[in-house]
């Protein structure tokens, strides 16, 4: 009995709590107003690079759909002698579609020369690399050098804008003649990075 | 016997009434008549508005349409929006505040920056309750978004991040004399 007393009073002073919380807050409430602003989606640019080969004109995106880097076959013109050189080129094209500012430089980095097979003619070709302003370019010999330690950066590439890389690979004219008919794996890795477009540098 | 007591009370209600009536006249002396005016009451006002936000880049130049702007690392945007808020009232105070974004992010949270709004009054950050100046005063708020150039990679290429919707609250506070 006295429980339930104490119950129903407990119950009561809770509604009245409850009651009381609910009158205060209407007290509070004068006028109010308020505006909604929609600033909208903001969505980042895509980084597209496009390689196309000189000679066979073969294109491919730098970086493949599933994110992995593209291999393009250059496929020079042409067989190789002793003494004498055969050439290829890549233009590469800035492709993005950024808002603002976004330009980038290509860096053609240290070439690695593997024999097929049990071969030995890796030791004897020299890789030589130039930037271009046309394609034609790639097959006069004149400005070839071998890729620095830092490798060779193109100038800047804005938007939409692209720029040539002219390789040229020789056989020493020492090779000895049991080099005959052997194959070699140039691979030349090219990577494109954005340059700082923030005033205070990044 | 008690017909008749029916009769007299009946009797003496008749004679109350006409004696009332009568005496309707005999008061009419002198009488005079004056009269005030309290004039109108007329409310105040209350309003928070939002005009159209502009989005503007590192350097200040405006982006017509943000949906057609791709963000690359190193952008900094600005989303600038102008609130006007009108206050009419003697006693009239109110607080502006944000009630804060939910924003969807496509981001890797690390490579961007976004800022709550800021509400500025000319400049200045807003000290809060606004009182009325006479005219409509003019809340500027603002949010910015950086991607930042310590990105790495290719993270977070054609990544979004919505804003959603941004509320901006006018809640009137009470001042001394209202209660």
């Amino acid at each position: 009995m006295r429980t339930k007393r104490a119950l129903k009073a407990a119950a009561l002073i809770a509604a009245a709590v409850v009651l009381g919380l609910f009158t205060v807050q209407g007290t509070f409430a004068l006028w109010n107003a308020s505006a909604v602003a929609a600033p909208g989606t903001v969505s980042a640019a895509s980084f597209d690079v496009a390689l196309t080969a000189v000679n066979s004109g073969a294109t491919t995106n730098m970086t493949l759909a599933n994110g992995t880097p593209a291999n393009l076959a250059l496929s020079p013109a042409g067989t190789l002698g002793p003494g004498t050189s055969v050439s290829g080129g890549v233009v590469v094209t800035n492709n993005t579609n950024a808002g603002g500012q976004f330009n980038t430089t290509i860096t053609v980095g240290q070439p690695t020369v593997a024999n097929s097979g049990s071969g030995t003619l890796a030791s004897y070709i020299i890789v030589n690399s130039k930037t271009a302003a046309s394609t034609t370019e790639c097959s006069s010999s004149t400005g070839y050098a071998q890729i620095s330690t830092s490798g060779l950066v193109s100038p800047t590439l804005g938007k939409g804008g692209s720029t040539i890389f002219c390789f040229q690979v020789s056989l020493a004219s020492g090779a000895p003649s049991t080099v005959k008919g052997q194959a070699v794996t140039i691979t030349l890795p090219l990577t494109a990075r954005q340059l700082c477009g923030v005033p205070s540098g990044c | 016997m008690k017909n008749s007591t029916l009769v007299k009370g009946t009797a003496a209600i008749a004679v109350g009434a006409a004696l009332l009536l009568g005496g309707g006249g005999t008061l009419a002396n002198w009488n005079a008549e004056a009269t005030a005016a309290p004039g109108t009451i007329v409310a105040g006002d209350l309003n928070v508005t939002a005009a159209n936000g502009v989005w503007t880049d590192r350097a200040g130049t405006v982006i017509p349409d943000i949906t057609a702007y791709k963000v690359v690392p190193g952008d900094k945007l600005t989303f600038t929006q102008p609130l006007t808020v009108k206050l009419v009232g003697n006693k009239m105070a109110a607080n502006v505040a944000t009630t804060g974004i939910t924003p969807t992010n496509g981001f890797t949270s690390t490579n961007v920056s976004v800022s709550a709004p800021v509400l500025t009054v000319g400049g200045t950050a807003v000290s809060n309750p606004l009182k009325p100046t006479g005219s409509d005063q003019t809340v500027t708020a603002t949010i910015t978004f950086e991607f930042l150039s310590t990105t790495t990679g290719r993270a977070d290429t054609t990544a979004s991040y919505n804003f959603g919707s941004v509320a901006f609250q006018l809640t009137q506070v009470t001042q001394p004399g209202l209660s």
